[in-house]
């Protein structure tokens, strides 16, 4: 709940016309981001990622599962996020719900491609172990913890941290089952299955505040906004997916220039994202 | 200083998880040597100190396989890493155990160093390192860390027999040796017998088997690997059970699978694939049409032993098993049961054997090493091949041998010596094998044990007088009627006639647990040792002899302490109240069955204490016949009692156990005793109590005795316990012994009854089988059986005057303390009958006699006859050995008779016969008796 | 199953009487009016206080004259080894919930806030037992952060008893052994205890040891606390200097 005097949002919105934002931000510079990873120990992999005063947390778990029978050679992927009271009074209880529904399915559309799993970030084919009978299920789970604005974008990047830093053990199949039956699995010694994930795209967010869009809103400027597109993007500056938020409509054209400045600012988004994974990883080992 | 260890894990129902777990490293952890200037643990006052300049430091290939070998005293000063420890509790729980006795026993210098959570010689799992490769690295690490830490002044050698462990540790400039070359170092030549060679190196062994061209052959199938085996027991191709060798024909098993439901039979060595009593197994079934030929087949092509003079069984456990019918292959076939070979082993129960080594000729050059063949006076277990450097020593003496390995080329186990008991057929050696084959401990109390004894001379003091919780019953007239001579009387009566016209009956018990208290040493012992041992010729107690035979012993004309229930009953023995109290009582007579019997049979005799005898025998015969018409089963046992000359101990006269009234006067008022405290601690505490139940025998269990009572003309009707009651009560024949000699019978086809917890089972499942009662405890013999020590615990807590031990709030340890029992028990009683058997033959030796004998089994080649005034059985032959079969004689199945082959003569089951009884030695030093036919 | 090795080591190398690792971090949540961090061992918990502000729901309030205390307690999906999605709101959940707000209003002078709320959120981040005196440590902390007066700091600390031996802050394995599990609240300096919870049996002279153990164990976090408040005040006076 963001509760501002006429004043306040004035002073917002004037910023914002001008290019100086009241935190002193430019309209497409990003506040400061940090990533931790590994933090929590007992998932296959996890990170923590700081944009200002959003704090969200990402694990990934593996699990052994089923294909499904129209994608046998592919393992699933399933994302739920949640937020923690912690982040904001009104999440008490059920309050979270609705936040939670459609962060998930943003995230859902911008990183996990369509239903058939075309056109992921990560390669689905790799988790499998048994074609059509053992996969790999990934359940990435995502918290809020703290919450100042722009959280897709920050729960974005804290599931591309936590993939990279996902290892799941290598298993092999035991010898002497029949066909017909669900083969029985062993673990082989201490080897680890990572990830390649240059080709998990970020999430850049553009929200409408007046005449302009801004990236990395807080939550201050989120409540002036009158719509908000989400658009992910990859390395090759390819869209993954895109999401439309609040109910004011926007000029197809501005939606072009709108993705755009998306690819623009995902370069230096990859970039700075990619040293502060390398960072993390590096961090966590020496400790 | 902490770490976290991560590892992943699969978990039962195939699932694979992430599994972390945090370890704190210390920097407290001492190291246990005496010189050492620089550790200072609290704790090291108790800490084991190594002295010596050599310390050792032993690889976990070292304790698994060479556990004798440091058990042996010669070896000292040695450091057990928890790496180690875990390793091997991993690997071999019985070895484990082992270790930690050896650690924690203050008169070895065994000391446990903790590395794994030591701040210096904790390891890191590196990159792609096999669990094996860290455990290795951390045992080097530790080493390498002792050598630092104690400097040049103690020398820290690396006892390991892996080569590739001992390589590295050369490299890293760690002493390592392997176990031969450090005991050879020790120069103590008896000590390499305890050395296990590894089995790569026993090519040479083949020499004693056989000289034979086909060096080497393979005789055994493979053993599945262990993920095959578990995939195998999940789809239902294999099934898993422990396998139970026929105590009367080793070439014969029984694997109880619970996946089909029945016992699977293994016919000869071949199918039992190196498969040893009570290992844990992988059964395959074997295809239908085989389960029949493949026994024939199976006989074969192993050596034919012959069975021996025995003790006759008493209950289905130590009886023989009833096999499908001899000459399967040429008779109709029976319904039969499924047959199987062993595929794998999935848990092992080697442990140490005794016995002796095969006669052989003594090899040229003495002192050299030699191959002999160990012969186990376990006849379930296969002859074990050892190497020797003593044979001379060795050959007519008992010893005791481990089993090490059993390769697949080999017919028979490979083992090693571990030590001498005595000489062949000396008495007290071979009383002794009886001891160690079961498992007694018959060393004396410890002084730990006994510092918890109350000071001697003990009286009943004031305070217990007082005591609130404590009725005093000494004005009440309280006796004992016991066997003769009996010391540890742990039971008394009394029984007084009210006003009212009924009796207050009490059954006062020895109050055994105001003296053993929970989680003393005393009471850990009387529950490691389980029950008292009755042998033939001496009593290994389960409680020292102060309270066994003076503090508890509810003597004549002396105060003590007593746990009692009373009953009010009317004249027919109908309960009208009961209560429960601790007590103090003086009797005022312990008598002798006999005596008792005398006084109640006397009918001059008009004193008070005669009448409270008559009154109770008359109660109990009312309670007696109450029970025989609920069902309770009058079985009847064999049992024999020796005459002993207390001077030589050899046995002077042998022969049947008498009963009279008056034991079975005493028996009725125990069980009832122990019913009325089953039902008491059962209603207090329902999931902790110990009870004791009798399972009903299934009809299968019953078959031999319904085909022997077929063959004579009876029917028995086994539909229930009342019903065999009742036939067995019709079944007489033509002679008086005759209806006991089918009781007998009948007895041997029931298990034994079990102590159990009663969280662990249903209800309907407490039921006691043999004394119809649907619950029944132990109560009534706390001096000689820990089950009663429970119980009586479980009793006071009941009243609310005792607190109950926290272990009865542990249910898997309760059931363990109840599994303990059992086995104790049961190895008590194979050890009474051992003994027996024991000096049986001694006596036999001295007096050839001839006897009567019944039939009671008809086999191919004769039959086994029971001996019914020495209470044991044996093979009488028709034929002899060479010839067996014959063809001389046949056997009528359905008549259960054997008969000639021009039918001049034929001798049936049950048939009474005259034979000869002479000890016999066949070979030298190897005594035993033998029947036969007059 | 041994839990204590006879050279007198837990399976994690502890001794009996030690406790697992402690950290604490005071703000972690900047959005709230207070909040903190704290860890034992492996079990992580965040506890963010917001208020005291006005009552939100009218219909909530009882008392005019004291200030109304609410406390949610949620697990993340990836807090347990196990992943499962958790209803929120489930018995457990709003059991614990309960014990920490009944906990945390023994110790807030709510006589001092009339008319308004005080929530207390508390999430946990890794489970490995004890996570009920995790979550009032941190709420203690977090309490202090959002400068709400209280009567005493209040710290929690659990102990269990297995293989014969009372063992201090149970890990997750050992609490699942099926030994009895002591949760003690107490108010450190006022030395009262405000809470007090058990599972599973033990004779009396038994628990007394248990208790006292667990006791002890609260004392030493609260000396934890104590020096973590201190810091942090350091800090803030030397920030405001600066």
């Amino acid at each position: 709940m963001v509760g501002l005097s006429e004043g306040e949002k004035e002073f917002i919105k004037g910023g914002i016309a001008q290019d100086l934002r009241s935190d002193g931000r430019k309209r497409y510079t990003y506040r400061p981001i940090y990533v931790e990873t590994g933090v929590i120990p007992q998932a296959n992999g996890s990170a923590r990622v700081r944009l200002g005063a959003t704090d969200v947390i990402a694990s990934v778990k593996a699990e052994l599962g089923k294909p499904s029978a129209l994608q046998p050679d592919k393992g699933k992927v399933a994302l739920f996020i949640d937020c923690s009271p912690t982040a904001e009074p009104t999440f008490e209880g059920r309050g979270g719900e609705e936040l939670s529904a459609e962060l998930s399915s943003a995230l859902q559309r911008c990183l996990l491609g369509s239903k058939s799993g075309a056109g992921a970030g990560i390669d689905l084919s790799s988790l499998i172990v048994v074609e059509g009978k053992v996969c790999w299920d990934l359940y990435i789970d995502g918290l809020v913890i703290s919450s100042d604005g722009n959280l897709l974008d920050a729960l974005g990047a804290a599931i591309k941290a936590a993939l990279s830093n996902t290892g799941i053990p290598t298993v092999h199949v035991v010898a002497g089952a029949s066909n017909d039956e669900q083969p029985e699995v062993d673990i082989s010694d201490e080897e680890f299955l990572h990830f390649d994930t240059s080709g998990v795209p970020v999430i850049v967010t553009l929200t409408k505040v007046g005449k302009h869009y801004i990236v990395d809103a807080t939550s201050e400027e989120e409540s002036q906004m009158s719509s908000a597109v989400s658009i992910s993007i990859n390395r090759q500056g390819h869209i993954c997916g895109m999401t439309k938020r609040g109910g004011s409509g926007i000029d197809p054209s501005v939606i072009l220039d709108m993705i755009s400045v998306a690819n623009f600012v995902s370069r230096q988004l990859i970039e700075k994202l990619d040293s502060e994974i390398s960072a993390a990883e590096a961090n966590e080992e020496d400790s | 200083m902490l770490k976290s260890n991560v590892f992943s894990k699969k978990t039962r129902n195939n699932k694979i998880k992430k599994e972390v777990r945090e370890v704190y490293l210390r920097d407290d952890i001492c190291c246990g040597v005496s010189s050492c200037t620089t550790c200072e643990s609290p704790t090291a006052s108790s800490a084991t100190r190594l002295t010596a300049s050599t310390i050792l430091v032993v690889d976990t290939n070292v304790v698994l396989h060479q556990i004798d070998l440091l058990e042996n005293p010669a070896i000292d000063d040695v450091v057990v890493l928890s790496v180690v420890l875990d390793e091997v509790k991993n690997k071999n729980l019985s070895v484990y155990n082992r270790i930690r006795a050896l650690c924690s026993n203050s008169l070895r210098k065994f000391y446990v160093f903790a590395n794994k959570f030591h701040k210096d010689t904790h390891v890191e799992k590196m990159e792609k390192e096999s669990p094996n490769d860290l455990n290795d690295r951390a045992i080097r690490v530790a080493t390498q860390w002792y050598q630092k830490h104690l400097g040049g002044a103690t020398r820290v050698l690396l006892v390991t027999n892996d080569r590739e462990n001992k390589r590295k540790a050369t490299e890293e400039g760690i002493f390592a040796e392997t176990i031969e070359s450090y005991v050879k170092s020790l120069e103590q030549p008896d000590l390499l017998d305890l050395v296990v060679q590894p089995a790569s190196v026993d090519v040479n062994m083949e020499d004693i088997e056989d000289s034979r061209p086909s060096k080497r052959k393979v005789i055994y199938a493979e053993h599945k690997p262990m993920s095959e085996i578990t995939s195998g027991l999940r789809h239902g191709i294999y099934h898993q059970g422990k396998l139970r060798v026929n105590r009367y024909n080793p070439f014969e098993a029984y694997v109880g699978s619970e996946s089909i439901g029945d016992e699977i039979i293994i016919y000869g060595r071949t199918n039992m694939n190196r498969a040893f009593d009570g290992d844990i197994v992988a059964v395959e079934l074997l295809p239908q049409e085989q389960w029949h030929e493949e026994k024939s087949l199976s006989i074969a092509d192993e050596e034919e032993e012959e069975e021996d003079v025995h003790l006759a069984p008493s209950s289905a456990d130590d009886a023989p098993r009833s096999t499908t019918p001899v000459n399967a292959a040429d008779q109709i076939p029976v319904p039969s049961r499924p047959s199987g070979r062993v595929v794998g082993i999935i848990k092992r129960n080697w442990h140490s054997y005794c016995g002796s080594l095969d006669p052989m000729p003594m090899p040229a050059g003495s002192g050299s090493i030699a191959y002999a063949l160990f012969v186990s006076k376990d006849r379930r277990i296969p002859k074990i091949r050892i190497q020797t450097r003593q044979l001379g020593n060795l050959l007519n003496k008992r010893i005791v041998v481990t089993v090490d390995s059993w390769d697949r080329q080999s017919r028979y186990p490979f083992g090693h010596y571990v030590r001498v008991i005595g000489d062949i057929g000396d008495r007290d050696t071979e009383s002794e094998m009886v001891l160690i084959e079961n498992d007694i401990d018959a060393r004396p109390f410890t002084a730990q044990v006994l510092a918890c004894l109350p000071p001697l001379p003990w009286s009943v003091s004031s305070e217990d007088l007082a005591n609130p919780i404590r009725i005093d019953l000494r004005q009440i007239r309280v006796f004992s009627v016991d066997p003769p001579g009996c010391k540890d009387i742990d039971d008394a009566l009394h029984c007084t006639a009210l006003p009212n016209g009924n009796y207050e009956v009490g059954v006062h018990i020895a109050d055994v647990t105001n003296f053993v208290h929970p989680g003393s040493p005393l009471d850990d012992e009387a529950s490691k040792r389980g029950t008292s041992v009755y042998l033939v010729e001496r009593r290994i107690d389960m409680l020292p002899k102060p309270l066994t035979e003076d503090i508890c012993s509810l003597r004549a004309d002396v105060e003590r302490l007593a746990f009692s229930v009373i009953w009010e009953m009317t004249p027919e023995a109908e309960i009208i109240s009961t209560r429960f109290s601790k007590s103090v009582i003086k009797s005022c007579a312990a008598l002798s069955y006999v005596e008792a019997q005398a006084r109640m049979d006397d009918s001059r005799l008009m004193d008070p204490l005669t009448t409270d005898l008559r009154n109770m025998n008359s109660l109990a015969k009312v309670m007696r016949q109450r029970r025989i018409e609920r069902g309770a089963l009058t079985l009847a046992s064999a049992e024999v009692k020796f005459q002993i000359d207390t001077e030589t101990h050899d046995p002077l006269d042998i022969g049947m156990y008498q009963i009279r009234e008056a034991n079975q006067m005493v028996e009725e008022f125990m069980l009832a005793a122990n019913v009325s405290v089953a039902a008491q601690i059962l209603q207090i505490f329902p999931v902790c109590s110990l009870l004791r139940r009798h399972p009903s025998p299934t009809r299968e269990m019953l078959e031999p005795l319904l085909l022997t009572a077929a063959a004579v003309g009876i029917n028995l009707d086994v539909s229930s316990s009342k019903a065999l009651a009742d036939s067995l009560d019709r079944a007489v024949g033509d002679d008086p012994y005759f209806n006991k000699l089918i009781r007998i019978l009948a007895t041997r086809c029931m298990t034994q009854a079990v102590y159990f917890c009663s969280g662990d089972l249903s209800p309907p499942e407490f039921h006691h089988y043999g004394l119809a009662a649907p619950l029944y405890t132990h109560f009534t013999s706390p001096i000689r059986r820990y089950a009663d020590v429970f119980v009586h615990r479980l009793l006071a807590a009941s009243l609310g005057i005792f607190q109950l031990p926290t272990i009865f709030q542990d249910r898997p340890q309760l059931t363990s303390v109840a599994d303990n029992l059992n086995y104790r028990h049961r190895n008590a009683q194979m050890a009474s009958r051992a003994s027996v058997e024991l000096h049986t033959l001694i006596y036999f030796k001295k007096r050839p006699t001839d006897t009567e004998a019944r039939i009671v089994k008809i086999r191919s080649n004769g039959f086994i006859v029971f001996v019914p005034k020495f209470g044991i059985e044996g093979p009488v032959y028709l034929t002899s050995k060479g010839q067996k079969g014959g063809g001389e004689w046949y056997v009528d199945e359905q008549q259960q008779k054997i008969i000639k082959m021009d039918s001049s003569l034929s001798y049936s089951v049950l048939q009474t016969l005259r034979i000869h009884m002479e000890v016999v030695e066949p070979q030298p030093n190897r005594p035993k008796l033998q029947l036969t036919l007059i | 199953m041994e839990f204590v090795s006879p050279e007198g080591l837990r399976l994690d190398g502890r001794r009996p009487t030690e406790m697992r690792q402690l950290r604490a971090e005071i703000g972690v949540v900047s959005k709230a009016d207070g909040s903190a961090m704290f860890e034992m061992g492996n079990t992580k918990v965040i506890a963010a206080v917001y208020g005291p502000r006005e009552v939100q729901n009218k219909g909530q309030q009882i008392n005019n004259d004291h200030a109304l205390v609410r406390c949610e307690y949620s697990m993340a999906n990836f807090s347990t080894g196990d992943r499962v999605r958790k209803p929120k709101g489930d018995r457990r959940s709003i059991e614990i919930s309960l014990v920490i707000r009944q906990t945390m209003e023994a110790c807030i002078m709510t006589h001092l806030m009339p008319r308004s709320q005080i929530d207390i959120f508390v999430q946990v981040l890794q489970a490995d037992g004890g996570t009920r005196s995790a979550c009032i440590n941190a709420a203690t902390l977090a309490l202090a952060d959002a400068g709400i007066p209280m009567c005493d700091l209040v710290t929690s600390c659990s102990a269990g008893y297995l293989n014969s031996t009372p063992l201090l802050d149970l890990n997750y394995i050992e609490d699942s052994a099926g030994g009895a599990d002591v949760t003690v609240g107490i108010l450190p300096t006022l030395d009262k205890v405000t809470l007090l919870q058990m599972d599973a049996k033990l004779p009396t002279n038994i628990f007394e040891d248990v208790m006292q153990l667990a006791t002890e164990g609260c004392k030493a976090i609260a000396n934890y606390i104590r020096e973590m408040l201190a810091e942090n005040t350091k800090q803030l006076e030397f920030r405001r200097d600066s």
